[in-house]
């Protein structure tokens, strides 16, 4: 009779005792999200140039990086230097353009402009920070020795690149 | 009343600042796993795509150095709606050196409303 009772309550106190120690397992893993926040314009302020210049009618391209851990990525952004659509150029178009952090989620982000690595027209950052940060893309293009472009479509792509270190 | 209103502005402010335009690739350190076939090596990836204006990505499997590397997968280009997750396979044939493993937006050409911000996001293999 005793037996009875004594085994249905040692195994609901086992019981107990296992959900108690249940776990909640949870890890924090690197990520990098790309976000293209504002797609970019450009302004004809002269018959021979396009630019992305506010002050010219331009809208300059602006692209968010997201990382969720420090030092697991950098950003690669390259202004363009060609147009991928346009009508047919007989001269030489001459690209000039830079890229530059505008906004910043940490003041820790604040020195990623004097640190970054430029070749071409790449401008390569390491993210040491996490959070977010904006970078803001400018670029210029300018035909011949001031020809006018024909009219027509022109396109041109920043391409923006995130790369494990 | 005014709290809901808050936060449907906060979402709508998210929303049209960008936060629906994104591009990841996950994980950062995939690890290559030996397939069925001796010597060969396989991995998975997985891409979110947050990006409203592109729905075409391509694959691409580099070296170290960024040089081309040969890989099987389903499909090199593919289509991936808005919102949605895709898992793609690569499969490494042997003595292949892979370091990289991207996933390129696709940027539709002549379509002027379209973003003219490529994106590409990699994972590595260490």
């Amino acid at each position: 009779m005793m037996y009875k009772l004594l085994v249905p309550l040692a195994t609901s106190i086992l019981a107990t005792g296992a959900y108690a120690n249940t776990e909640i397992i949870g890890s924090v893993d690197s990520k990098c999200i790309i976000i293209s926040e504002t797609p970019g314009v450009y302004g004809n302020p002269n018959p021979y140039q396009l630019t992305t210049a506010p002050t010219s009618g331009g809208v300059k391209p602006i692209i968010r990086y997201d990382v969720l851990v420090a030092d697991y990525y950098k950003a690669v952004i390259d202004h363009p230097v060609e147009f991928t659509s346009a009508p047919t150029l007989d001269d030489v178009v001459n690209w000039t353009g830079d890229v530059t952090v505008s906004e910043v989620s940490d003041t820790n982000m604040s020195d990623y402009d004097t640190n970054k690595v430029e070749y071409n027209n790449s401008h390569e950052y390491d993210l040491t920070v996490s959070g977010s940060t904006w970078f803001t893309v400018s670029s210029t293009a300018d035909y011949g020795s001031t020809k006018s472009f024909p009219a027509g479509q022109y396109t041109a792509v920043v391409e923006a690149e995130c790369i494990p270190l | 009343m005014y709290t809901t209103l808050k936060i449907f502005v906060v979402f709508f402010l998210l929303g049209a600042s960008g936060s629906l335009m994104a591009h990841e690739l996950l994980p950062t350190y995939p690890k290559l796993e030996q397939s069925y076939v001796p010597n060969v090596y396989q991995t998975k990836v997985r891409m979110w795509n947050g990006r409203m204006d592109v729905e075409y990505y391509k694959v691409e499997v580099t070296d170290s150095e960024w040089n081309p590397v040969p890989f099987i997968t389903n499909e090199r280009t593919f289509r991936i709606k808005y919102m949605e997750r895709k898992e793609i396979e690569t499969v490494i044939p042997p003595d292949a050196k892979v370091t990289y493993i991207c996933t390129r937006a696709m940027l539709e050409k002549g379509n002027p409303q379209k973003s003219v911000i490529s994106s590409k996001v990699c994972s590595k293999i260490k």
